[in-house]
């Protein structure tokens, strides 16, 4: 009796120790992370249409869809990987690159994908080269994107202003906006870090770094950046910029339609998300006002990079190349995600698309962020920075002389 | 006199239902928000009963987002670990409050100890001993943990309540020839009930509640838990404030009526634990 | 034979729920000793070299853990007090009550029951720092407190308030319960011949209820102390630390530093000279409030 009730004890434990596992035949089974939007269809897309397709070509090879949210993307990844749990390949922001590059967990494709060079040459070259580290590739592109001047049709009308295209008209701008609607604000963002506040800097002909990462003082802090950044601060003082930059408010969508924030800067996600959740808002789309150094806007997008450790390298290439094909980059143009092949640059598909155009225009005068392995702590910097000169705790030359130093130690 | 006992009662009622509206208040607004589509969450001037409410929030939480099987991920975590704790935690108890023995002092003050400790202080150190264990991201690596941590307190609960039950009928029980097994058994789990019950419901809402340690752990969604979904529903582009607040609600449900119709166990085992210490 | 049976029976029946605690605390705590004192490097084969004390000496000179060691004392102290004043007075209203005892208790006690996540998102959303915030709306248009919606969540003060009002709103119930029932086990019979000597309202809570409650106070602050300074969830939802790590707490900056940082070999010897010093605080309490009577008694 007694040993019975700890014989059940332990085999109950036993029982919980021996976690489940798939008895696999001779399916081969790949783990891939992505962070595809669930509320737009992206995800939706994938699990549902995509990958059956992609199984039915290939019986042997069992794909499981992992998606992990953005902000706990790279934070998970790399602890899964020091744990062994890594997947096979994954969706990357094009900024995590050099870092996981530096620490060696990607598989560089130059070494292990015979056909790489095809690859090279079927797509874009600056997504690619957002692959690139100390010699090697590390990865294809899979999406591209930037962020275009998203404007409130119905606000616009009743202000009786045209949309601003120049960094001079929106002072203007934001007084005929404020004069029709006191609580309306111009333009709205969710923060000082560097994919908010880039394009100002660019548009401003300032910088982060020089050309080759070498310093960032006489960038960061030179008279254009601290020009940039005393704009912002202004259009935020006089009410035109919303309290949200600080963190917390309205949020930018909610704000945009709600007929509170005249202007966001967005990219083609913005499209579905808006139209998914306010189905009778209008909104139109140009480029990003001009500054000195031009109408200058932000890279993003994302790679498909493979794990060094991964068991199934084969079948993991052999999914990439799915993810780079033709019909699965059409198949994703229809939820947002611009493609980065160059036999659809001209295609019909791209063409006739409702909302490509202008970002692919935009696209043209873009730039990337700094690849650097410590990028996220450059981009704490620069967002800290605008903290403290909107909090009026320094002012902007002071508090960019310091980001300069900061930075100038991050990149040495 | 009565007069005056009127009086005094109404004032106190009084007082009472006006803590009890802030008590209530923002739970109304949850649910008048949850009702409401994108477009009226942010309106000016909020409003409590919504102008055009609708179900779709509460239709997309149960449908769309896999919410089902979340709550399926934290029943199940939850009632395992609840039945684990109970019979481990009892077992413990039984040993501790009936025997003398050697190490008998340090088990107890081992379990007084870690009742104490800040539990996300040794969050780093389980991690990597998940990790070793090949148990990151699973289910079984949740249970393992909130058994741990939550074992302690239903030990020192049941023992407490063990300690202050006379032992004749077990002494006379052992005297017929009763092993102590079947005493443990047929005698002392019968006993235990009430305490049992108290350390199950307590359990159970610490492990339903849990964030840190699972957020940390899983990756995958087919192993979140509720709290981890409703975390990850404040998106990164945007806030479904609506959709949040829909899925919080279905994730109250069990709690709500465990406790409605458990009150009294609830109650005994929070006072019983602080006045035990 | 039997005797022998007889003395491995306790180490046979502890021996399961033991290996729980071993593998999960006690190694643990041996293992963080272990990781604090090294650089420890999370990728898999690669090396962990030994650092000597440096991480604990490094903690001396970090203004971010001190930073994060004051806010968590000033949550702890509002909090604690605040669920500790506004328990009481709830307890002593409902315990003079007639009619709807139960339904109060109930009211009351359901922010306990809630899950840090759900009321931290919640508050979160209340306080909004736009004028449609639902406190903005209530303060300024409704009860006209202030003049102009305030920024809750973009300050370091007013986030505090935020997150200092969820704290005590959310435990109010836990320790209005634990004081209700202490009040129903002081015995009757010395309320009736104190009021046969005359005694008023006042004088019977300061001579009576407040000296037969101090055992349960010195308890129950311990665990409301000891709760608060795990406070983890509502700064991870309402606010991330921000702006400028100002309302970073220590549970966070561990957390942070190791699972966001990496940092794991620093992050153990925080959580070393966190819990030493919510221990050793915890004691010097129970001793300031005469000795440890409430916890061995019943």
């Amino acid at each position: 009796m007694k040993h019975r009730i700890i014989f059940i004890t332990l085999s109950i434990i036993m029982l919980l120790c021996t976690c489940i596992t798939s008895f696999a035949d001779d399916t081969v089974n790949i783990t891939f992370w992505h962070g595809y939007n669930e509320d737009n269809g992206e995800a939706d897309l994938l699990i549902n249409t995509l990958i059956p397709q992609f199984e039915a070509e290939h019986p042997n090879i069992k794909v499981t869809a992992v998606s992990v949210p953005y902000d706990s993307f790279l934070t998970k990844l790399i602890a899964a990987i020091s744990a062994g749990s890594a997947p096979d390949l994954f969706r990357s922001d094009i900024i995590w690159v050099p870092q996981l590059a530096e620490q060696g967990v990607l598989l560089s494709l130059d070494e292990n994908m015979p056909d790489f060079e095809e690859y090279k040459e079927a797509v874009f070259e600056g997504p690619l080269s957002t692959n690139y580290w100390k010699g090697h590739y590390y990865g294809l592109p899979l999406d591209t994107n930037t962020k275009v001047w998203l404007s409130n049709s119905a606000m616009y009308e009743k202000a009786g202003v045209p949309v601003p295209t120049a960094m001079t008209e929106l002072e203007e701008t934001c007084k005929a906006i404020k004069a029709s609607d006191p609580n309306a604000y111009l333009f709205s963002a969710d923060g000082f870090y560097a994919w908010n506040l880039l394009p100002f800097i660019w548009s401003f002909g300032g910088g982060i770094t020089d050309e080759e990462v070498t310093t960032a003082d006489g960038y960061i802090n030179s008279p254009q950046t601290v020009a940039a950044y005393e704009f912002i601060m202004k259009l935020y003082d006089e009410g035109c910029i919303s309290p949200l930059i600080m963190g917390d408010g309205v949020d930018n969508y909610s704000g945009f339609a709600g007929g509170l924030y005249a202007d966001i800067s967005d990219g083609p996600w913005a499209y579905s998300i808006l139209n998914g959740q306010f189905p009778d808002f209008n909104f139109e789309a140009s480029l990003f006002p001009e500054g000195e150094g031009g109408s200058i806007q932000v890279i993003g997008g994302e790679d498909i990079n493979i794990i060094a450790q991964t068991q199934h390298k084969e079948e993991a290439l052999e999914f990439m190349r799915f993810l780079v094909s033709k019909d699965y980059q059409i198949s994703m143009m229809s939820v947002g995600q611009m493609p980065v092949r160059n036999d659809l640059a001209d295609s019909e598909e791209v063409k006739n698309h409702p909302y490509f155009g202008i970002f692919l225009e935009q696209i043209a005068t873009s730039k990337a962020r700094t690849a650097h392995p410590n990028w996220a702590q450059i981009d704490s910097v620069i967002t800290d920075a605008g903290q403290l000169i909107a909090r009026k705790e320094m002012s902007a030359q002071q508090a960019l002389d310091d980001a300069a130093a900061k930075i100038s130690e991050l990149i040495k | 006199m009565k007069r005056k006992r009127i009086i005094k009662q109404s004032i106190l009622t009084l007082l009472l239902l006006l803590g009890a509206a802030e008590m209530i208040l923002p739970f109304l607004y949850m649910i008048s928000t949850a009702l409401k589509g994108p477009v009226y969450v942010f309106e000016f001037p909020p409003k409590l009963i919504p102008s055009d409410p609708t179900l779709q929030n509460f239709r997309t939480a149960l449908t769309k987002n896999n919410f089902g099987h979340y709550f399926l991920n934290s029943l199940i975590i939850s009632v395992i670990t609840v039945v684990l704790i109970l019979l481990l935690g009892s077992m413990m108890a039984f040993s501790l409050a009936r025997f003398k023995f050697r190490g008998r002092n340090f088990i107890y003050g081992m379990v007084i100890f870690f009742m104490t400790m800040p539990s996300m202080s040794l969050i780093v150190p389980q991690f990597v001993m998940a990790d070793r264990l090949k148990l990151v991201d699973t289910l079984s690596g949740l249970i393992f943990m909130d058994v741990a941590m939550n074992l302690p307190f239903s030990v020192f609960l049941l023992q407490g309540f063990l300690a202050d039950i006379p032992r004749e009928i077990e002494e006379a029980a052992k005297i017929d020839g009763a092993s102590n097994t079947t005493v443990f058994l047929q005698i002392i789990l019968p006993i235990c009930k009430p305490a049992l019950a108290t350390s199950a419901i307590i359990s159970f809402l610490g492990v339903w509640d849990e964030y840190v340690w699972a957020t940390t752990i899983t990756n995958s969604p087919k192993n979140w838990t509720i709290p981890v979904a409703i975390a990850s529903f404040q998106g990164v582009h945007t806030t479904n404030w609506g959709l949040v607040f829909a899925a919080s609600l279905i994730a109250i449900i069990p709690v709500l009526i465990l406790f409605i119709s458990l009150q009294k166990y609830i109650i005994k085992g929070m006072t019983a634990g602080a006045v035990k210490g | 034979m039997k005797q022998l049976k007889e003395k491995k029976f306790p180490y046979l029946f502890i021996l399961p729920g033991f290996l729980f605690l071993f593998v999960w605390l006690i190694l643990p705590m041996l293992s963080a000793l272990n990781i604090s004192l090294r650089n420890w490097n999370i990728m898999p084969n690669m090396p962990k070299p030994w650092a000597g004390l440096t991480n604990y000496s490094q903690i001396l000179s970090d203004s971010l853990f001190w930073l994060s060691l004051k806010n968590t004392f000033v949550y702890a102290l509002v909090t604690v007090i605040g669920q500790m004043i506004l328990g009481l007075l709830v307890a002593l209203l409902i315990d003079n009550l007639i009619f709807g005892k139960v339904f109060f208790r109930a009211v009351y006690y359901l922010p306990v029951v809630t899950s840090w996540v759900v009321v931290s998102l919640l508050f979160k959303f209340l306080f909004n720092s736009s004028p449609s915030g639902f406190i903005n709306y209530l303060l300024c248009n409704v009860f006209h407190i202030i003049d102009q919606p305030v920024s809750w969540l973009t300050e370091a003060n007013t986030s505090f308030a935020a997150i200092d009002t969820l704290g005590i709103w959310k435990g109010i119930g836990f320790a209005m319960i634990i004081f209700l029932a202490a009040l129903q086990s002081i015995p009757q019979d010395l309320y009736e011949s104190a009021e046969i000597d005359g005694g008023g309202t006042i004088a019977l809570f300061r001579y009576i209820t407040l000296p037969a409650l101090v055992p349960t106070i010195a308890t129950v602050s311990v665990m409301l102390l000891i709760g608060a300074f795990q406070t983890y969830v509502p700064v991870a939802m309402i606010t991330k630390g921000g702006p400028l790590h100002r309302t970073e707490m220590v549970v966070s900056y561990i957390y942070n530093t190791a699972f966001t940082n990496l940092n794991f070999g620093y992050s153990s010897a925080l959580s070393y000279v966190f819990a030493l010093i919510v221990f050793g605080l915890s004691r010097l309490q129970l001793r300031a409030f005469g000795g440890q009577k409430g916890i061995a008694e019943k």
